[in-house]
């Protein structure tokens, strides 16, 4: 059948029928003339929708655990993908090409060739809302210790919102009179991505592209990435003040002796996190969405792709940056763990990227399609929402 | 009473501010005359929108979270007529339109669309884009809006919002025909109050004692200024957060400051653009006059005025664009001169409260127990005593 060919409403809805039973036949190639059939609803679904069920109904099929409670599931789901909104500004609901259609309104498209950020708007709907039914997972707590080293965790926010959660569970909470202010550093392109990453589980971020170049152009640093002004910010006077460049040394100024190993949430994971973190905002009052992403952070699963990483077109500003913010530091004289010219950015010393386990796709960079199969591995597979709260990996 | 609900959905750009300010400030008039206008702010309709629509919004969203369902439910439980009004709603998707129409319960629907001719909302969605952010030359702007693909971000919100036939096929395909009510704008030039008193008619305010003075006004702008704020938005928009953007340059420099230009050249379209937003115009009265709604007004009206001189904004000199542009210097240095004056004044309070601390402090009995304090914070054992005793100076207290 040609693109260009009008179908009856009966092929429509006929197809629209059989993806709700599970079918994963392309709009194109699907031939059933459904004279029989009737809509389900008032109109048809937008094509956004429709091809995102057509996956979802792919990865079922394909997937690890197909079959496991497939009929019970697949109804409600198909039902929510398709009344599922499409969140933000984008294209409306867009019609099926080859249906005959309003002479007004968005063009008619082929679902197959709908990209992945307008089925990632369908899709972090979805998601949201399974977050939001989640609700957030209690904080561990212990009982503070008396005799605990009294500390004011900044910097890198991937491993202080980590250690912070660790040392509260631990019974060492932050804060308390006159505490050291610890200053987590490193490589300030990982400092940097790092906290565009710790955004998209919070309450969000524009795109890492646009972000960077935001402070580029500014030629600011962000405020947890300035530890002169995080240190400034939190009255950190100079005894009592740490810079830690060196992690592993970092247990001893919070008073432990260990702490776990960080693991840094992949580009797919945090531009998913992004997106949900968007929805979230308009599906809860804004205090309750922080404990809502950390909840996502712990149980999003890993698909193995490299953390996002500092573009070759920016490491001459991070890389002046770095040298301008070790300046400063150097010239408060602030006691340092480790070495100051640990903040060069590490793509200068290692090209090659980070190090750490074997990551999957181009190091660095948001990948649409790995973002959306991250995000339909999601939502075919509820083990991330229904099994009980996992232990962080790191 | 019969229960109604006049549901008002656009479009951008046609006198909506002005209306839903009457509403706002004459909610308790309203009510006196069994009218409700369910506001507890300003934009909450526009709050209601988002949150119907999912629709986020430079971080205002986050405001918005139940907005439709409370409005939704305000209307439920009215006994008379309800406005609900903001002109995003025009976007909305089927489905969408499903949701808000279900969730009105079993009054009797109206839905109202403002309509002004393609001939000026062209010029005016392009402004408002630049008012929001945007650095599209109005060459480019043209080009994506006639894309047939609507393929970009600007193109599909333009006639998601701007395509009447389609937001009425969307919004009223479940109406009767004559609950679907058309007011056009008036060809410009005409009587000033012609249009309040269409909106007046449709929203049936005929009669009531309002108050009509204009609070708030989404003004327009001239060729010059618009074109220099496009300039200074290519400079900022990246470096600028929307927060941040909204007062200091869509507030004190565009409405403040811009829009008192009121002798500089009005933008419009060049003759070829004209001839195809008119002939697009003259296809839409066709279907609109076909399909029985009730006009307020006159179809004629979407047909637009002739084309008159254009300037074009992407050619603004830059002897033009100096006048605004300076205009704009002294808008911001006295909104800086103001808000040093509220920091000085922040920091005069802090002093304050600081040396009234100090006083506290200076006493000798501080001094020592602050030394034993200091001792005992060196040593873990200290700090397990100081926290033993805090305790239980807690549990006596």
């Amino acid at each position: 059948m040609t693109v260009s060919a009008t179908r009856p409403a009966g092929s429509v809805h006929g197809w629209v029928a059989h993806l709700r039973a599970g079918g994963t036949t392309p709009w194109l190639e699907w031939t059933d003339p459904g004279a029989d059939h009737e809509p389900a609803g008032r109109g048809v679904p937008g094509a956004q929708q429709l091809e995102l069920l057509r996956r979802i109904n792919l990865a079922r099929q394909s997937g690890p655990r197909p079959g496991i409670d497939h009929d019970r599931e697949l109804g409600p789901l198909a039902e929510r993908v398709l009344a599922a909104p499409a969140a933000g500004r984008g294209k409306a609901d867009l019609p099926l090409v080859g249906v005959a259609s309003s002479a007004f309104g968005a063009q008619p498209v082929d679902p197959a060739s709908v990209g992945p950020h307008e089925l990632l708007r369908v899709a972090s709907t979805l998601l949201a809302d399974d977050l939001v039914a989640l609700g957030p997972d209690p904080v561990r707590r212990s009982l503070a210790r008396p005799w605990r080293r009294r500390f004011r965790l900044v910097g890198d926010p991937v491993v202080v919102a980590a250690a912070r959660e660790h040392l509260l569970g631990r019974g060492r909470p932050e804060g308390g009179p006159r505490p050291f202010v610890v200053a987590v550093g490193g490589p300030l392109d990982d400092l940097l991505a790092h906290t565009w990453t710790q955004r998209c589980f919070e309450h969000g971020s524009r795109p890492w592209g646009d972000w960077l170049r935001f402070w580029r152009e500014r030629d600011q640093l962000p405020a947890r990435v300035d530890l002169d002004e995080c240190v400034r910010r939190w009255g950190g006077r100079r005894p009592f003040v740490r810079i830690v460049t060196d992690l592993d040394l970092l247990p001893g100024h919070v008073g432990v002796r260990r702490l776990p190993r960080v693991r840094v949430p992949g580009a797919d994971q945090a531009e998913l996190a992004r997106r949900i973190a968007a929805v979230v905002g308009i599906r809860v009052p804004v205090a309750e969405r922080p404990a809502l992403m950390r909840t996502l952070q712990r149980r999003m699963p890993d698909s193995g792709v490299a953390p996002v990483a500092v573009p070759a077109a920016e490491r001459e500003w991070v890389a002046s940056s770095a040298e301008r913010l070790a300046r400063r530091l150097t010239r408060a004289g602030y006691p340092v763990v480790g070495d100051l010219a640990d903040l060069a950015p590490r793509a200068a010393a290692d090209p090659t990227g980070p190090p750490g386990p074997a990551r999957v796709g181009r190091v660095g960079r948001v990948d649409g399609q790995q973002v959306l199969d991250l995000a339909i591995r999601m939502i075919v597979d509820p083990g991330w929402r229904t099994e009980r709260e996992r232990s962080v990996e790191r | 009473m019969s229960r109604q609900v006049l549901l008002h959905v656009g479009c951008p750009k046609t006198g909506t501010s002005y209306l839903q300010d009457v509403l706002f400030r004459n909610q308790p008039v309203l009510r006196e005359h069994d009218i409700l206008y369910p506001a507890d702010r300003f934009d909450a309709h526009f709050l209601a929108a988002l949150d119907l629509m999912t629709l986020p919004w430079g971080g205002i969203e986050t405001e918005a979270v139940g907005a439709w369902d409370r409005l939704a439910a305000e209307v439920r439980e009215w006994h008379g007529t309800s406005i609900v009004s903001h002109e995003i709603f025009a976007r909305a998707t089927p489905t969408q339109v499903e949701r808000a129409l279900a969730s009105l319960g079993d009054a009797e629907v109206h839905l109202v669309l403002s309509a002004r001719d393609l001939v000026r909302q062209i010029p005016a969605e392009w402004q408002e884009n630049v008012k929001h952010r945007s650095h599209i030359t109005y060459e480019r702007f043209l080009d994506t809006i006639r894309d047939p693909d609507r393929d970009s971000r600007i193109g599909s919100w333009f006639w998601a919002v701007q395509e009447i036939p389609d937001i009425l096929e969307r919004w009223g395909s479940s109406l009767p025909p004559e609950h679907v009510h058309l007011v056009t704008l008036p060809p410009p030039g005409g009587d000033r109050g012609e249009l309040w008193r269409r909106f007046s008619r449709t929203f049936g305010l005929d009669g009531l004692p309002l108050d009509l003075t204009a609070d708030r006004e989404n003004p327009s702008l001239g060729v010059p200024e618009t074109s220099l704020l496009r300039t200074i938005n290519e400079r900022v928009t990246s470096i600028i957060a929307p927060p941040d953007y909204r007062p200091l340059v869509r507030e004190t420099l565009a409405h403040q400051t811009l829009s008192r230009s009121v002798a500089s050249a009005r933008l419009g379209l060049a003759p070829e653009d004209h001839a195809w937003a008119r002939g697009l115009s003259e296809r839409w009265i066709e279907v609109l006059a076909e399909r029985g709604y009730d006009v307020v007004g006159s179809l004629d009206d979407l047909l637009g005025p002739d084309a008159g001189t254009f300037a074009d904004p992407d050619a603004a000199t830059a002897d033009q664009l100096l006048p605004p542009a300076l205009d704009a210097i002294s808008a911001l240095l006295v909104e800086g001169a103001r808000l040093r004056a509220v920091e000085e004044r922040l920091h005069e309070e802090l002093r304050e409260a600081r040396e009234e601390l100090d006083r506290a402090r200076a006493t000798r009995a501080h001094r020592a127990r602050r030394k034993v304090v200091t001792t005992l914070e060196n040593s873990s054992a200290g700090r397990g005593s100081l926290d033993a005793y805090r305790r239980l100076r807690g549990h006596k207290a």
